[in-house]
């Protein structure tokens, strides 16, 4: 049974015509990329399968119950997000921002046991920054804190990732990284759907592709089937050259 | 929870002695055999009267009103994720202040002030809610800025009522606009109000940690941000309104107390607000105890004293966490 | 226009550094300033409510062209018109009445307005009364540049000799230990400086905060506890209200409640700086002599 899936869905960016209906199956062990220009609305797309934005028709379901319809911890429970962007608020240490992903799991009188801190403690071992669990978030590096928040999503356990940009900041060994960590959450039986940017990245580790158009046109599907440079070139308005490497293939833009 | 008892109870340890001292000192000598035989039953009637009728309501009143001030500063600062928010920063005080000139004005003494403050600040409440919401697209950005300018409206109603009242009304003003503990009235219903508060806020407590991060981290994370953010909206409204009608706008104690409190315990709401409610109750205790005695027996406004004590031991906070 | 005129004259005259036109009559004010009048005083504008009755009682009422907010005695003080209140006047309307004479009062009018009416060439007769005598040469000197010299010189020298005469039958009374409630929230008192203050020494009254180094100290309740005044005199919001003096019936312990000393005075005759004072303190001076009764 597929896990997160969307009706004829319609994002809603304001002053933008209807694009595409999307009728999206993101089933368990699928790792799901979406590629397009800046300003395409992967992350409106992105908010929109969270349930933090209304779309404009359609609808989304988590498993076979509507999003609209579960309470935001339910959705918790089983959807996390990673942000593009972590806001600071208030200073908080590492360990207590990994923390926070159990949220959805503790009623409000309880306090995090033993249990919950031993994930946390995990999910930051497993990103390798379990050494600064006691560093404030905000004197971290870009690269720390994408790796602190992927482990805090960690923690959270969801079968449903959702992720904008998960290897922003990251330097190449902990992009890699990060996208086997996804890999193997995928393998266990979770779904992963994210943006991103690079797409030999997105090649190298989504089996399902999900090309959204700056004209409002999308188009999904195995990611095989939706390497065509030709449709990568308009995808980008960006001319490609195709290379085979490590029985892949490799797009590099072509220069001037 | 063991993480929480021990800085809490040095805090309730902290906040007894200040009310021990506030009890023992004033513009009567008395000494501390005199204060004990008072509050073990004895004393001459005189004693009893400046211990038991004078000192002590107006010692707890005191100790609600900062607990109060600081909770809802703490709130504030969560709701707006602005470090510079206090409980006034959404004009709540300038409503309660036109409320209580106003009632001044007619001639009206006491617990008419107090409640003509309590109709003032929730009506600037309810009319900075309205104004935000009114289109629909509420964020706390726009709850500030409504907030902000709706008091500056109030600012210049206080200095209009300022300018037109006659020259007698004028200190009894001046010194409810500045802060004054003097005609606090009975604490029961603020200390009930705050030890309420401080039960209600655990359970809230986790959620508003993870409120500290965004709304929509927070929206992924399982909370639900919009009735919590107005649940806290409300809460630190009526906190503030009712620290006010005790005793007029005291600045200072709901910026700065949770702040302080932040700095040396970190950013947990379930400890922070708790704390708050005890730190922020010592210090205006503290305060109120110099105010009355630092000229006694003359008096000078409690505002003036929280931000000579606060000012010097924020700095030096600020400058030991880094 | 003529005002406009003279200041212009004038700051021509200071400009070519040649000496100002010998005034008719010159007084020293309060601020121990030389005012001097050209000529004859013909319109005189008041900026508090003590000042408008001084001048009415050195003969100058008629000479009255506009008068501070809360001018209201004497009766006629308030029909004239109004030019703000003291601590907010509207200069452009007192400039427009064109005075030639202006009467202001150190505790309640802003120096720097006053600076500017002088700028313009209106000479300003600046009040500071502390005492009795102040009183009393107060309305000698607004008598002198304003009014009824003699008229003004007579009624001085009556409220003195009254004051006097209280002075001679209290001052061996015993005393009578009081406190003077000027308000209530805050709580405010008077010292021994304050004309108040004066006045209750005058009656044989022993001001229990008359030490306090300022003249309207804010004092605490415990504080009036602890001095446990024989009589509680207060002026009341108004001439009947009782309301602040029966708050302290709460504690019986005070002798002023156990002796039922407490005062209403009504606040006309005796909060303002006036000939009235002499009215106010006769009632006073009886009213300590009911309490010495009761001791």
């Amino acid at each position: 049974m597929p896990d997160l899936n969307t009706e004829q869905l319609i994002i809603d960016i304001p002053g933008r015509a209807d694009s595409t209906a999307l009728s999206l199956q993101v089933g368990a062990g699928e790792t799901w990329g979406v590629l397009g220009p800046n300003g395409v609305g992967k992350t409106t797309l992105l908010h929109t399968l969270a349930g933090l934005r209304k779309p404009r028709k359609g609808r989304v379901k988590l498993g076979t119950a509507a999003l609209a319809s579960l309470g935001r911890r339910t959705i918790a429970r089983r959807l996390g997000v990673v942000f593009q962007d972590q806001q600071d608020g208030f200073p908080a240490t590492v360990l207590e921002t990994a923390l926070v992903g159990r949220h959805p799991w503790l009623s409000p009188w309880q306090m995090e046991t033993a249990e919950d801190e031993r994930l946390a403690r995990q999910a930051l071992e497993t990103l390798g920054v379990d050494h600064l669990s006691g560093r404030l978030v905000n004197t971290l590096s870009g690269g720390e804190r994408q790796r602190v928040a992927i482990a805090t999503v960690l923690a959270q356990s969801p079968d449903t990732w959702l992720l904008d940009e998960p290897t922003n900041h990251l330097d190449l060994h902990h992009q890699v990284a990060v996208l086997q960590l996804l890999s193997e959450q995928a393998r266990s039986g979770r779904s992963v759907f994210m943006c991103l940017h690079d797409l030999n990245l997105a090649a190298r580790w989504c089996d399902h592709l999900l090309l959204l158009y700056p004209n409002g046109e999308a188009c999904w599907g195995p990611t095989e089937t939706m390497l065509i440079p030709s449709a990568l070139e308009r995808l980008y308005d960006q001319k490609l050259i195709t290379v085979e490497a490590d029985g892949a293939p490799v797009f590099v833009p072509v220069r001037g | 929870m063991l993480g929480y008892s021990r800085p809490l109870a040095i805090l309730v340890l902290i906040s007894l002695l200040c009310m021990v001292l506030s009890i023992s000192i004033g513009s009567a000598a008395l000494s501390p055999g005199d204060t004990w035989a008072v509050l073990t039953g004895s004393g001459t009637s005189l004693q009893q009267t400046l211990i038991l009728e004078l000192r002590l309501p107006r010692t707890l009143s005191a100790f609600a009103t900062g607990g109060l001030l600081a909770v809802a500063g703490a709130l504030m600062q969560v709701l707006l994720r602005n470090p510079l928010a206090d409980p006034y920063i959404l004009g709540l005080s300038g409503g309660a202040a036109v409320g209580a000139l106003l009632a001044m004005l007619a001639g009206v003494a006491g617990a008419l002030v107090s409640g003509s403050a309590f109709a003032g600040a929730m009506l600037a409440t309810l009319l900075v809610f309205g104004l935000a919401h009114g289109t629909g697209s509420w964020t706390p950005s726009r709850l500030l800025l409504t907030g902000v300018v709706v008091a500056a409206g109030w600012g210049a109603i206080i200095t209009l009522i300022l300018a037109m009242s006659p020259a007698r009304q004028l200190p009894g003003m001046l010194y409810w606009l500045m802060g004054d503990l003097s005609h606090a009235g009975n604490p029961a219903p603020a200390l009930v109000m705050l030890a309420l508060v401080c039960a209600l806020v655990f359970p809230l407590g986790r959620s508003l940690n993870v409120l500290a991060r965004g709304p929509l981290q927070a929206a992924a994370l399982g909370v639900s941000v919009r009735p919590l953010e107005w649940l806290i909206y409300v809460l630190a409204s009526v906190l503030t309104a009712a620290a006010v009608s005790m005793a007029g706008s005291i600045g200072f104690v709901g910026l700065v107390v949770p702040h302080m409190l932040r700095l040396v315990l970190g950013n947990d709401q379930r400890l922070i607000l708790p704390a708050c409610a005890l730190g922020g109750g010592s210090l205006l205790v503290l305060a109120d105890s110099l105010a009355r005695v630092v000229i006694a027996p003359e008096q000078l406004p409690v505002g003036v004293i929280t931000a000579l004590l606060g000012v010097p031991t924020f700095l030096y906070l600020l400058h030991r966490s880094r | 226009m003529k005002t406009l005129r003279s200041g212009i004259f004038l700051a021509l005259m200071l400009a070519l550094g040649l000496p100002a036109p010998a005034a008719a009559r010159c007084v020293h004010d309060a601020l121990d300033r030389k005012v001097c009048i050209a000529d004859s005083v013909e319109r005189v504008v008041s900026l508090s409510p003590g000042a408008t009755e001084l001048l009415f009682s050195a003969g100058a009422g008629e000479k009255l062209v506009a008068v501070s907010a809360w001018s209201d005695y004497p009766p006629e003080a308030g029909e004239l018109p109004q030019v703000g209140n003291s601590n907010r006047l509207d200069l452009e309307a007192i400039v427009a009445l064109e005075p030639d004479l202006v009467v202001a009062w150190v505790d309640g009018n802003s120096a720097s307005q006053l600076a500017k009416i002088e700028a313009l060439g209106i000479p300003v007769f600046w009040l500071k009364p502390r005492t009795f005598e102040h009183i009393a040469s107060a309305v000698e000197r607004l008598a002198l540049l304003s009014g009824d010299e003699t008229a003004g010189a007579g009624r001085a020298a009556a409220f003195l000799a009254g004051i006097a005469q209280l002075r001679e039958r209290y001052q061996k009374a015993p005393p009578v230990r009081v406190f003077y409630q000027v308000w209530h929230e805050p709580l405010m008192t008077i010292n021994d400086e304050e004309l108040i203050g004066r006045a209750i020494r005058l009656c044989g009254g022993d001001n229990v905060f008359g030490h306090l180094p300022r003249l309207v100290p804010r004092i605490s309740t415990e504080a009036v506890l602890e001095a446990n005044p024989d009589a509680i005199l207060s002026g009341g919001e108004d001439s009947d209200d009782r309301r602040w003096l029966d708050q302290w019936r709460r504690y019986p312990e005070l002798t002023a409640v156990s002796r039922d000393n407490l005062y209403l005075i009504p606040p006309s005759l005796i909060q303002r700086p006036t000939l009235r004072m002499l009215e106010g303190s006769e009632q006073l001076c009886q009213t300590l002599e009911r309490a010495r009764a009761r001791l």
